[in-house]
């Protein structure tokens, strides 16, 4: 369930184009992902052309345009990461869940993600499992990582 | 009132308005400095990048785009030095190669020097030089289409790639659009992309006077702005 709705969202800050991005954030962090929808909306409250809104939203890779899985898994591909294998972990989670990076299983439990740096590079390779931070992250502790949580989901 | 400044223009003392660009004023006077993406009456993006120059600032100079360069009091520009061609070369090298399949792109190549393509051709059909969508932006005020993505996924597209309402599908964008002009012998097919070369005769009096605009027919094309008059 959405925490926000959009009008809530929108109070205040109607009219206000340079206030897209923050709006667009608030949109993404209430409902998981910008849908469509919530463009229109957004480009009629702020007074955006719905082109623009379509553009910001695109261009940045911290938005999403369709919804996550369940569980999201955010692989962090930055230059500590990726000397220390990374590629492979990609790899593991891409193949075992059989998805592509920034998609969602067909199941709709898992999306694998990928970003640039998590800030964390001493204890690489990291990969996050829903803002959980897991260090030193290997393929087979990854393996194991994932088994857990579809079995964890299995039983709710 | 206008204000005039003077510019330095490969040694050349130039009164020009001032808000003009560097671009517009070198235009004006006869200077060739190839571009792409420039619309006289459309605001430029500098997407394209041929139109870079050298602006000297204290004996040092900076690489930049003219179509974005404002004329300042006692600018010193440099529109062809080696550097500036080597450099325009590779970038024209880089457009055609991306989308060869155009006879503006091909003449734009051949005005910048390119005599072999380095790069594999994609033939790509568009190099993101952006006129359709500042023509739907600023003359008609649409938004009907715009660049989406980042990097290589940039495109140019609807919103949601659908044609919105908004959309009066006036072709204007289509008229500006490079690609429209296919090469002389007819579309290329994929795989079969060459450099074209066919107007090297274009080129004779533009090789004696490299600074000079000499009307080569080459901007006829893609539109130059010596063809479509200058923004006044």
């Amino acid at each position: 369930m959405p925490s926000r709705t959009l009008e809530q969202i929108l109070e205040g800050r109607r009219s206000q184009p340079n206030q897209l991005i923050e709006v667009l954030q608030d949109v993404q962090a209430s409902h998981g992902y910008i849908s469509e929808e919530a463009m229109q909306a957004v480009s009629q409250g702020l007074g955006v052309p719905i082109m623009e809104v379509y553009r910001v939203a695109s261009f940045y890779t911290a938005f999403r345009l369709k919804p996550s899985g369940k569980n999201v898994l955010t692989m962090c591909m930055g230059t500590a990461c990726h000397v220390r294998g990374a590629r492979l972990l990609m790899d593991q989670a891409t193949g075992q869940l059989g998805v592509k990076p920034r998609e969602v299983t067909p199941d709709g439990l898992f999306s694998v993600d990928h970003v640039n740096c998590l800030g964390a590079c001493a204890l690489g390779p990291i990969v996050t499992e829903n803002g959980t931070y897991h260090h030193h992250m290997t393929p087979s502790k990854l393996r194991k990582l994932i088994d857990t949580l579809s079995r964890q989901k299995a039983e709710d | 009132m206008l204000q005039q400044v003077n510019v330095n223009i490969d040694g050349a003392n130039i009164r020009a308005t001032r808000g003009t660009t560097v671009l517009d004023a070198a235009i004006e006077y006869g200077i060739c400095i190839p571009h792409l993406c420039h619309v006289p009456y459309l605001s430029s993006i500098s997407a394209c990048r041929l139109c870079i120059v050298e602006h000297v600032v204290n004996g040092r100079s900076n690489v930049t785009a003219s179509c974005t360069l404002n004329v300042e009091e006692g600018m010193v520009i440099l529109t062809n030095t080696d550097k500036i061609r080597r450099l325009r070369r590779n970038l024209a090298e880089l457009l055609v190669a991306q989308a060869p399949n155009s006879r503006a792109i091909q003449d734009i190549a051949l005005r910048c020097g390119v005599k072999e393509v380095r790069y594999p051709f994609r033939n790509d059909d568009c190099v993101l030089c952006g006129r359709c969508v500042q023509m739907c932006t600023e003359v008609w005020k649409a938004r009907a289409i715009g660049f989406v993505g980042r990097g290589k996924e940039r495109h140019v597209d609807y919103p949601f790639g659908i044609r919105p309402d908004f959309c009066k599908q006036c072709g204007s964008c289509v008229q500006l659009c490079p690609m429209t002009i296919p090469p002389c012998d007819g579309p290329m097919k994929p795989g079969e992309e060459y450099l074209c070369r066919k107007c090297e005769s274009q080129l004779m009096l533009a090789d004696e006077t490299p600074d000079h605009c000499v009307w080569c027919k080459l901007g006829e094309s893609f539109g130059c702005g010596r063809y479509v008059g200058i923004k006044s």
